[in-house]
């Protein structure tokens, strides 16, 4: 059977809807959702309203965090001060404009939702700040999904979709103690994992402006990326009308959005 | 000149023992860096007199660097210094008895001095630290997955991590391992196979117990207080 996984929708309302019809188009009908469904765009309120009625499954992203907790990221939320600048523009319009009954609804997402063999999650299992790019450490990686006690790990928040198979892992060591005159060696063999990036609907930052999701067939244990056309002129003129970041929208526009990924693929967030 | 570093913790306000400690290490031969990796206090006993040694040593004392371990963070915590989070895992595993006795054991003019004491420290290619770089409860065991013994590494940047809170005396090292990884993404697939970096994780021990590395050797000694020098084994293993 196969389930859509959608992230980082970013009250991108048009991204939104096109990126559910795409999924109707396909016949699925088991979606879930990774969270940031506020943060940047103008319509952060139709969103919340949208996922919610369809009660589709969500985890608390780091925006849907932040804005009923406040501001409390770690510095590698964002590649520059200037970025940082206008996220907490974004953070408090975004603040002031939802309505306490949204507000209610983000509070209450769950961190992580669990379904068999998969864990989903916004960032990663250690916290929706944490950024696992495709790039990070490999043994790293690995010991997210592998300490979660998934088999595949779904997650958001890099906006940048990808598929990371890890696999044939070993470990050797050495032990040698206080107790025991002996040294011991052992090897210990790592399971083969999986970690799938669903991207972002609103936000891409792929490089292109074309909203992204990930197809899951539970059974073939296969993954497709699929990237979806929407209205972009539409959320850009709503970004302007706002009166959000100008900026927002060109970079929506021009698909410069993956400017604003984080430099550090191998920070590991200590939040 | 030989440098070494002495790696002690769980002192739990015992001062006989780092009096025994410091004794010792004035015998070692070299130059002694002495870290003391938290726990410094605890709820057993009157931990004022250690503190103040530790803070104004003696003038034939090794210097102490000392940072903070589980039972300061839950002083700390009690007393409002984490602002108005409580130390309320010691309270649901130890009881309220427990609490009081910690608070009790420790003067309050000691508590600015706890609270300016480092998570840990990163000396040359080491990492000194009381329990994990995760979190400063976390028990790093002969018995942890190698995986997550990496990883506490790969935070710190380190080679060779040092930890105090399972007050076991162990050196585990990472000899060698692989993993392939192979991503798909919007611009296609790349495969890479990732090697294990040499590194290693010690465990410090406790109280008396304690541990002494050579740095320009890479060679660690599990010692205990108070023993004669000459019965202690160079290398790994203790009497």
């Amino acid at each position: 059977m196969n389930q859509a996984v959608i992230s980082c929708l970013h009250a991108n309302l048009p991204a939104v809807e096109a990126v559910l019809k795409d999924i109707e188009l396909q016949g699925i009908t088991n979606i879930t959702c990774l969270g940031d469904l506020v943060g940047y765009g103008p319509q952060p309120n139709e969103v919340i309203e949208l996922i919610r009625d369809k009660e589709i499954p969500t985890c608390q992203g780091c925006w849907d965090e932040d804005v009923v907790d406040g501001l409390d990221a770690c510095d590698c939320s964002y590649p520059s001060q200037l970025a940082e600048k206008r996220g907490h523009f974004a953070h408090q319009w975004t603040t002031d404009k939802l309505t306490k009954e949204n507000k209610d609804y983000l509070a209450n997402l769950p961190y992580s939702i669990r379904k068999d063999k998969c864990l989903f999650v916004h960032g990663s299992p250690n916290s929706q700040h944490e950024y696992l790019l495709p790039d990070m450490d490999a043994f790293a990686a690995l010991e997210r999904v592998e300490n979660a006690r998934a088999e595949i790990l779904f997650c958001g928040h890099t906006h940048q979709p990808y598929i990371r198979e890890l696999a044939d892992g070993s470990i050797a060591v050495k032990i040698k103690n206080a107790v025991l005159k002996d040294t011991q060696e052992k090897e210990i063999q790592l399971p083969m994992r999986r970690i799938v990036n669903a991207g972002s609907v609103g936000e891409p930052r792929h490089g292109g402006t074309k909203a992204t999701y990930v197809i899951h067939n539970d059974v073939t244990n296969e993954v497709k990326i699929r990237e979806v056309e929407y209205d972009i002129e539409l959320t850009c003129k709503a970004i302007i009308d706002a009166g959000l970041p100008p900026i927002f929208a060109w970079r929506l526009k021009n698909g410069f959005e993956f400017a604003e990924q984080a430099e550090d693929a191998s920070h590991v967030c200590e939040r | 000149m030989i440098e070494r570093w002495a790696l002690v913790s769980g002192l739990k306000g015992d001062l006989d023992t780092y009096e025994l400690i410091q004794k010792d290490l004035k015998k070692t031969p070299g130059n002694i860096s002495l870290f003391v990796l938290g726990d410094m206090i605890g709820p057993e006993k009157n931990c004022n007199r250690l503190l103040h040694r530790l803070i104004n040593p003696k003038s034939n004392d090794l210097q102490p660097w000392c940072i903070y371990g589980w039972w300061e963070e839950q002083i700390l915590l009690e007393s409002g210094y984490r602002g108005d989070q409580r130390a309320e895992a010691l309270r649901i595993n130890k009881g309220e008895e427990v609490v009081k006795s910690l608070t009790n054991a420790v003067d309050k003019s000691f508590l600015d001095w706890i609270a300016a004491l480092q998570f840990g420290f990163v000396e040359l290619d080491c990492g000194l630290i009381h329990g994990s770089s995760k979190d400063i409860g976390e028990n790093l065991t002969l018995d942890t997955p190698p995986l997550t013994l990496l990883d506490r590494l790969t935070r710190l940047q380190v080679n060779r991590l040092f930890t105090a809170r399972s007050k076991q005396q162990f050196h585990l090292e990472l000899t060698e391992g692989t993993v392939n990884s192979e991503v798909e993404d919007l611009n296609g697939n790349r495969k890479k196979e990732q090697k294990v970096p040499q590194k290693a994780v010690i465990g410090i021990g406790s109280g008396k117990n304690y541990t002494l590395y050579d740095v320009g050797t890479d060679n660690t000694q599990f010692l205990q207080a108070g023993y004669k020098s000459e019965k202690r084994i160079k290398g790994f293993g203790m009497l």
